[in-house]
């Protein structure tokens, strides 16, 4: 007889989700799926509103990555100004954006993933959390507290608030940068790479470990998308799309924040909140690409900063080709946050940074706009239609986590298929599927469904776990 | 860089966009105002208490957390010790209670406030809205003075500053 495992609440993610895996009648995984069970409505009740309140309004959308929507925001209502921020603007907006990215990836790594890669998949789930990483290795521990409290404090210096900014508006940004801010910012940077330092160590001693877990968590050839720049180095801010395969060729370049519909479309399932995007020319699934840290890493040719350079070197070595697992997210994030650290006293260290200069002003010049950045877990899109009072009458957000939805859902089901056999799992196991979860370190919270009529798929099981019934609208 | 010693921290938790469970953010809010300029003395007040905070909580000598319940009746204002415990076997990482925070403080730093007390004020109705319950905003002073109080005897003042 048919059984359903589930697994509610996901644990150790950003946001709300569940995972169902069902059975056959001989105990073999038939279909794994991972549900989005928030609904958020930030597409639909930004209607009427004017277009500038935007970036501050989308910035709410998420505690952990309001710089993304805030800058992806502030980009697609410049472009309905028809404006182009002034030089400074833009370097500070990448510095919010690098601190933004790193206490987001040391939230992701050291506080929901490391339980699993320092304690172990099958540790004691009493254990297997933030308040056993501290009791067993405190050092890294520290480092993750440190490592946030790094972006963090960059993001309150320059947007007053470490949770929701401010600071970024459409044009640019309020103020321009104090010559003690800079120094406040830089007295940081030393600190920030010691602990980087140490986790880097301590996650290159633990690879071999999870020599399975790679295996077959979410391991798969995909396409892969993200922002570069013309020098095809990495790029969080500005730049333009590039989409390649898996054997690593190029699909698309060049494509700007106004062109982002042609090639991305977006399905819906009626298992979950979160919208499905897909290469349009290839249509849906088969048009389903990853974005995020692995993505970025498999497309970009340099990191432009000497040392993320050198360990992006060492990160290629994985694979000959795109690195597929979805394990290697974790090291990904590691090779990020030490380019971002590295990008920020860069920028710093530009005599321009303090210009006063950081504002362009416009009213409405095109009824229609896009923007995109990278956001810590992939690329972001805010697409606005107003009227000519400059009122919102349309919005469309192609948050990072939808655009890895399927591969979320492929890869449970990889790993469920190897992990659940003859119907029988233990906590660890379930643990692993989670932690296929994990290695996307998915935003459940951004990842809206507004448009049409909202999905919901009842399944009706028997006492003993069969399908009597279901009802999809 | 911060050279003098962090003699009192006050960690107040709570949504201001949620009614009653905003009463954190006002008493931290009132106690800024109140002790502006004192020497020793931080206030930290966030929507949730999140692990960074334990890095602040490691250089103290003392700390104050202040939040609201839903298990005590409106306007209820009870100040008690808070120790170190694990109270669940999966602690969310975007909010951690009082003695969960005091315990990753200890196991990151192995050091603990001499002193921690939990301020805690019955919470009427935590739904969204701005302002309080009558119960809780005719609690306040009370709340206030007790809070003024403890953070001067925190300090070793027994003259107001």
């Amino acid at each position: 007889m048919s059984q359903t495992i589930t697994i509610d609440p996901v644990t150790r993610l950003e946001g709300h989700g569940k995972i169902t895996i069902q059975l056959n009648g001989q105990g073999e995984v038939e279909d794994a799926h991972f549900h989005v069970t928030q609904v958020r409505g930030f597409e639909r009740f930004s209607e009427g509103r004017p277009f500038y309140e935007m970036p501050s309004l989308m910035a709410r959308i998420c505690g952990i990555c309001p710089v993304s929507h805030l800058l992806a925001s502030a980009k697609a209502c410049e472009a309905i100004m028809s404006v182009q921020i002034p030089y400074t603007a833009s370097q500070l907006r990448q510095m919010l954006n690098l601190a933004q990215m790193v206490q987001s990836h040391a939230l992701s790594f050291f506080y929901l993933s490391s339980p699993d890669l320092l304690l172990g998949m099958e540790s004691d789930p009493k254990l297997r959390n933030i308040l056993g990483v501290a009791a067993a290795k405190p050092e890294l521990g520290r480092a993750g507290v440190a490592l946030r409290r790094f972006g963090q404090t960059i993001i309150e210096l320059l947007g007053s608030k470490r949770v929701h900014p401010g600071w970024v508006i459409p044009g640019g940004v309020t103020e321009p940068l104090s010559s003690s801010t800079r120094d406040e910012i830089l007295a940081l940077i030393p600190e920030a790479y010691a602990n980087l330092d140490l986790a880097f160590d301590a996650y290159k001693k633990i690879g071999d470990s999870f020599k399975q877990e790679i295996e077959v968590f979410a391991n798969f050839p995909s396409n892969y998308l993200s922002l570069i720049n013309e020098d095809e180095s990495i790029e969080f801010t500005d730049g333009a799309l590039r989409l390649i395969d898996a054997h690593g060729q190029i699909i698309e370049d060049g494509i700007t924040a106004s062109r982002y519909a042609e090639i991305i479309g977006e399905a819906v399932e009626p298992y979950s909140y979160t919208k499905f995007a897909y290469y349009k020319p290839l249509g849906y699934p088969e048009g389903s690409y990853r974005v995020g840290p692995l993505a970025r890493l498999n497309i970009v040719k340099s990191m432009g900063t000497p040392r993320a350079d050198k360990e992006l070197l060492e990160f290629k070595q994985l694979a000959q080709g795109p690195v597929e697992s979805s394990f290697h997210y974790h090291h990904a994030r590691l090779v990020e946050m030490i380019y971002g650290v590295e990008k920020i006293e860069r920028i710093l260290a530009d005599p321009k940074i303090l210009d006063k200069h950081v504002r362009a002003t416009a009213g409405v010049n095109r009824l229609e706009g896009s923007g995109q950045a990278e956001a810590p877990r992939g690329t972001l899109h805010h697409h606005y239609k107003v009227d000519e009072d400059g009122k919102i009458t349309w919005a469309n957000l192609v948050i990072a986590t939808g655009q890895n939805n399927k591969a979320m859902n492929l890869g449970i089901l990889q790993a469920a298929r190897h992990y659940v056999k003859d119907g029988k799992f233990t906590e660890g196991t379930l643990n692993r599927i989670e932690a296929v979860i994990r290695t996307f370190d998915p935003c459940l919270s951004c990842s809206t469904h507004a448009l049409g009529q909202m999905p919901l798929e009842l399944t009706l099981l028997s006492p003993a776990g069969e399908l009597l019934d279901r009802l999809t609208r | 860089m911060e050279t003098t010693p962090l003699r009192c921290l006050i960690l107040a938790c709570g949504n201001p966009l949620r009614g009653d469970d905003g009463v954190g953010p006002h008493l931290a809010a009132w106690a800024e105002e109140r002790f502006v300029g004192t020497p020793g003395l931080r206030i930290i007040s966030r929507q949730q208490w999140t692990p960074e905070l334990a890095a602040d909580l490691a250089q103290a000598e003392a700390a104050i957390f202040i939040d609201c319940s839903v298990a005590m009746p409106p306007g209820t204002t009870i100040l008690a010790q808070v120790a170190p415990a694990r109270k669940t076997d999966a602690p969310a990482t975007h909010q951690l209670d009082a003695t969960e925070l005091l315990e990753l403080t200890n196991e990151l730093y192995a050091s603990l406030p001499r002193s921690a007390l939990l301020l805690t004020i019955g919470a009427g109705s935590v739904e969204l809205h701005e302002g309080f319950s009558e119960a809780v905003a005719a609690a306040l002073p009370a709340a206030q003075t007790l809070l003024e109080e403890t953070v001067l005897r925190l300090l070793g003042k027994t003259q107001p500053v």
